[in-house]
């Protein structure tokens, strides 16, 4: 069995970290989802014991490990939290942007930055031709 | 014109008055509170104490800090209503300043009064802090935005050396407190670095060359702040730093010998420097370097009669320098001229000022009758003990002093009337007036201070130090020097043409090949390579993930190859229930691999459900019903919202899927399979050695005492309660996120 959940927590990363590479922003949103999942697969394989459910034990019962999935509810919790916002981020994006590939939103980035740095070098210069203006205490 | 926000009166600066009450205080303290001392535990598995002793250095400095503190913050309360007057901004912005001021005070007498290496280093770079923002804080102005990060990065940057001297000195001594340091302490390798290392840290922040050129820089901050800067806080705390660590210092020759050169070359070079500036300040900071040159002197020529040479120094200087600012600034404020070749005459338009001016000037010019004559005296006897070189140095600074200060005082004071005198207020000359009449009270009564500098130099020279400085009406050595002195500076004053052209070749070599030079250099280089790393970084989102993935999996990859691994997997055992899990598992697998080469976004949400209820249905099996209901509705959640994210989108055009570029795919690929390798190496191995017992038996045995049936929620709800409110907090943020975003940015 613990070859088992170790192939099978691999293959979710893998995956995720491939669909992470993907140029597609909603493929990436899909990687982080596998991988989010591969990290709690991975915790509840954890788990140092196996048996009934953690509910009103008797001594000496054989239980599940509780430890392991109070630990695994967190991780679900959190990753819906950051996989929403995530969602709602990259939904927005291609709203406002009409595309969801990573190289034509790099594209455009750039093309803003540029126009910021002509903007701020304008701005220099018209600084440096004044330095009455810029020494004056 | 606006309104004027303050009304038409400005109001009272209240924030000013607190902190010179506060000074007031302290100074009421330092005076009354000697030998007083406390020691807390503060990190004890570091061994790191609050450790403060309020011993002869500690009041001397601490006198300093408070008592031209409070005179200077009553100067302040009226100077920077002005200031921010004249700058146009409103009256609140005293709230920008006075407390940093306040800060600076207390942190000069935490940094006099600590007596372990970790808090001096913390109290020191917290006097740098404050300088950042009171340096910065005309923030409208690129100048002094570049003078207060440059002053920062000179300071904190060197401090970094004190700190690792400390830990140097821990791991050879094991302790911080410095006394049992001194102690300890023997001539040795270590011994040298580590003094060699907390001069580094010192000389940066009493700004000697080559590290100087922040100070002059620093004239961008308001008047009140350069003022207390350049005599009792900041500069001073350097050449404090000297004196507290000084018996370690003197462990070690070559450290001693370093000092008297970097000394004589700050004394040198400030000097002349300051023999040429025209702005008010500047002369007045290269005086500074040049004077705090002196003191890290006679540091370096050590035994008892330099200490106290030196803390009579500190004392002396901190008094008359403090007393100058205040003047250029007044000066300033009643002319709105701010340099000497537009300033003349003044001595009769302002005879007060001038008078007291005078008597500063005088003080720092060692002029007998102030109390700077005695500076002069014991540095001169110091030099003497030690030999001729020294000897030919003092009388070069002090003639140099003489020069500058003379020309300053006389260039302001004295010749034809320039400049429109306005009102100055009684506020901008009284402080000046007191540090003047206190100057020259030394200068006939000079016991008290000596008595000060004694228990100073006891503590730094680490033997007691008797000194008795007094007026001597013979051809000894020292008024020899003196007379030497005065008639070389005289010379100088009345023949400036002697040094203008070597003052202009310095300055004009600083300019060419001097540290700041290599300053600028360095910061534009860094500069340049992080708006390169920024660029790699943003512009391509791939690049970056790749940069993590394939360095994570070749390190993880590594870290296998050096551990013996040899019968550390386990395959594990199949039974019972493990036979249903198997199979889900598999169909985990396989949902996994569809979401990755999946080709319409719809197919991808889809797959991601199916691995996500195979998963929920998996947790069930394996004893974990929360589990299995929290990743059911978390599950249905996630495809729902998937699914509405994808139909709000512009619809997917299924034809211009592009199998994109078979190199970039295949380095994909490459990726992918390089972390899911390493993930599985990684993850067998954790899996195959579990931990030998766990916490859960001590929670299966409480969760009774807890009210509760369910471990899992009595976990979540109790033994980890905290964790779970930080989880609500952040499902809150994220809503909070994911509704601005979907409404456009618009929250209600």
């Amino acid at each position: 069995m613990i070859l088992a959940f170790a192939v099978a927590a691999a293959v979710l990363f893998g995956s995720g970290a491939y669909l992470l590479l993907k140029q597609d922003l909603i493929r990436m949103v899909a990687g982080i989802i596998l991988i989010s999942q591969s990290g709690v697969v991975t915790i509840i394989a954890a788990s140092l014991s196996r048996g009934r459910a953690a509910i009103d034990v008797a001594p000496g019962e054989r239980v599940s490990d509780p430890l392991p999935q109070a630990l695994a509810l967190t991780a679900l919790v959190i990753g819906l939290a950051t996989v929403a916002l995530l969602l709602a981020l990259v939904h927005r994006a291609i709203v406002v942007f009409r595309t969801a590939e990573q190289d034509e939103l790099a594209a455009t980035e750039a093309e803003h930055e540029a126009g910021l740095e002509r903007r701020r070098q304008a701005d220099r210069e018209e600084i440096e031709s004044d330095p009455d203006g810029e020494r004056a205490p | 014109m606006a309104v004027d926000r303050g009304g038409t009166r400005p109001t009272a600066d209240r924030p000013g008055w607190s902190a010179c009450v506060i000074a007031v205080a302290g100074f009421a303290l330092c005076l009354f509170a000697g030998g007083a001392g406390f020691s807390l535990p503060w990190a004890p598995s570091l061994d790191l104490r609050l450790a403060f002793a309020l011993d002869g250095l500690a009041v001397l400095y601490g006198l300093l800090a408070t008592g031209v503190g409070a005179l200077v913050f009553a100067y302040g309360t009226r100077y920077l209503t002005l200031h921010l007057e004249h700058q146009r901004r409103p009256a609140v912005e005293r709230w920008r300043f006075w407390p940093w001021m306040t800060l600076f005070a207390v942190s000069m007498v935490g940094l006099a009064t600590a007596q372990d290496l970790v808090l001096v280093f913390v109290f020191f770079d917290l006097t740098a802090v404050c300088s950042y923002f009171l340096i910065g804080f005309d923030r409208a102005e690129r100048e002094a935005r570049r003078s207060a990060l440059m002053a920062l990065l000179v300071t904190v940057v060197a401090a970094v050396a004190m700190l690792v001297a400390a830990v140097l000195l821990h791991a050879e001594h094991g302790t911080f407190a410095i006394p049992e340091l001194l102690d300890r302490a023997e001539p040795s390798t270590t011994t040298t670095l580590a003094a060699a290392l907390l001069a580094v840290a010192a000389l940066a922040k009493s700004a000697q060359v080559p590290l100087h050129f922040w100070l002059p820089k620093a004239m961008a901050a308001p008047t009140p702040v350069s003022a207390y800067l350049h005599s009792a806080a900041m500069v001073a705390a350097g050449v404090l730093v000297l004196g507290r660590v000084h018996p370690l210092l003197a462990r070690s020759e070559a450290v001693l010998t370093g000092l008297v050169v970097v000394g004589a070359a700050s004394v040198v070079v400030g000097g002349v420097l300051a023999l040429r500036r025209d702005v008010l300040k500047q002369v007045l900071a290269y005086s500074t370097i040049s004077q705090y040159g002196y003191m890290v002197m006679l540091y370096g020529i050590g035994g008892a009669a330099a200490n106290g040479a030196a803390a009579f120094y500190v004392l002396a200087h901190g008094i008359a320098k403090s007393a100058l600012f205040m003047t250029a600034g007044a000066v300033t404020m009643a002319t709105g001229e701010d340099r000497l070749s537009r300033l003349g005459g003044l001595g009769r338009r302002v005879p007060v000022l001038a008078v007291a001016a005078g008597a500063a000037s005088a003080t720092l010019a060692a002029l007998p009758l102030t109390v700077g004559f005695f500076k002069d005296e014991l540095l001169f006897a110091a030099a003497v003990e030690r030999g001729p070189v020294t000897v030919v140095l003092a009388v070069v600074a002090a003639t140099l002093t003489f020069a500058y200060i003379g020309r300053f005082w006389i260039g302001l004071f004295l010749g034809p009337a320039r400049g429109s005198v306005g009102a100055a207020s009684t506020l901008l000359v009284a402080p000046v007036v007191v540090l003047a009449a206190v100057a020259v009270l030394g200068g006939v009564v000079v016991e008290p201070f000596a008595r000060l500098a004694e228990d100073a130099a006891t503590v730094s020279a680490g033997e007691p130090v008797t000194m008795s400085p007094g007026y001597h009406l013979d051809a000894r050595p020292e008024n020899l020097m003196a007379v030497a002195a005065w008639a070389l500076g005289g010379l100088l004053l009345v023949l400036p043409r002697l040094t203008d052209g070597l003052s202009r070749a310095f300055a004009a070599a600083g300019e060419r090949f001097g540290p700041r030079r290599a300053y600028d250099g360095t910061l534009r280089a860094l500069d340049r390579v992080s708006a390169a790393v920024h660029d790699r970084e943003v512009r391509d989102l791939r690049g970056s993930i790749a940069a993590v993935l394939v360095p994570a999996g070749l390190l993880i990859g590594v870290a296998f190859v050096a551990t013996p691994t040899a019968g550390a997997y386990m395959v594990g055992i199949v039974e019972g229930a493990d036979w249903v899990i198997l199979p889900l598992l598999a169909l985990v697998v396989v949902a996994t691999v569809v979401t990755a080469r999946a080709r319409v976004r719809l197919v991808v949400a889809l797959a991601l459900a199916v691995v996500g209820f195979a998963l929920a249905a998996l947790y069930a099996l394996v004893g974990a019903p929360d589990v299995a209901l929290v990743a059911v509705v978390v599950e249905t959640m996630l495809t729902l919202v998937f699914v509405a994210a994808l139909s709000r989108l512009p619809r997917e055009d299924p034809d211009r899927f592009v199998p994109g570029d078979p190199v970039r795919r295949r380095r994909d690929v490459f990726a992918a399979l390089l972390a899911g390798l390493a993930a599985f190496v990684a993850l067998w191995g954790f899996l195959s050695q579990p931990a030998a017992d766990s916490v859960s038996d001590e929670h299966l045995r409480l969760t009774p005492s807890a009210h509760g049936g369910d471990v899992v929620t009595v976990i979540v709800a109790d033994f980890r309660g905290l964790d779970t409110l930080v989880e609500i907090t952040v499902l809150l943020v994220a809503v909070v996120g994911v509704a601005t975003l979907v409404r456009r940015g618009r929250l209600w």
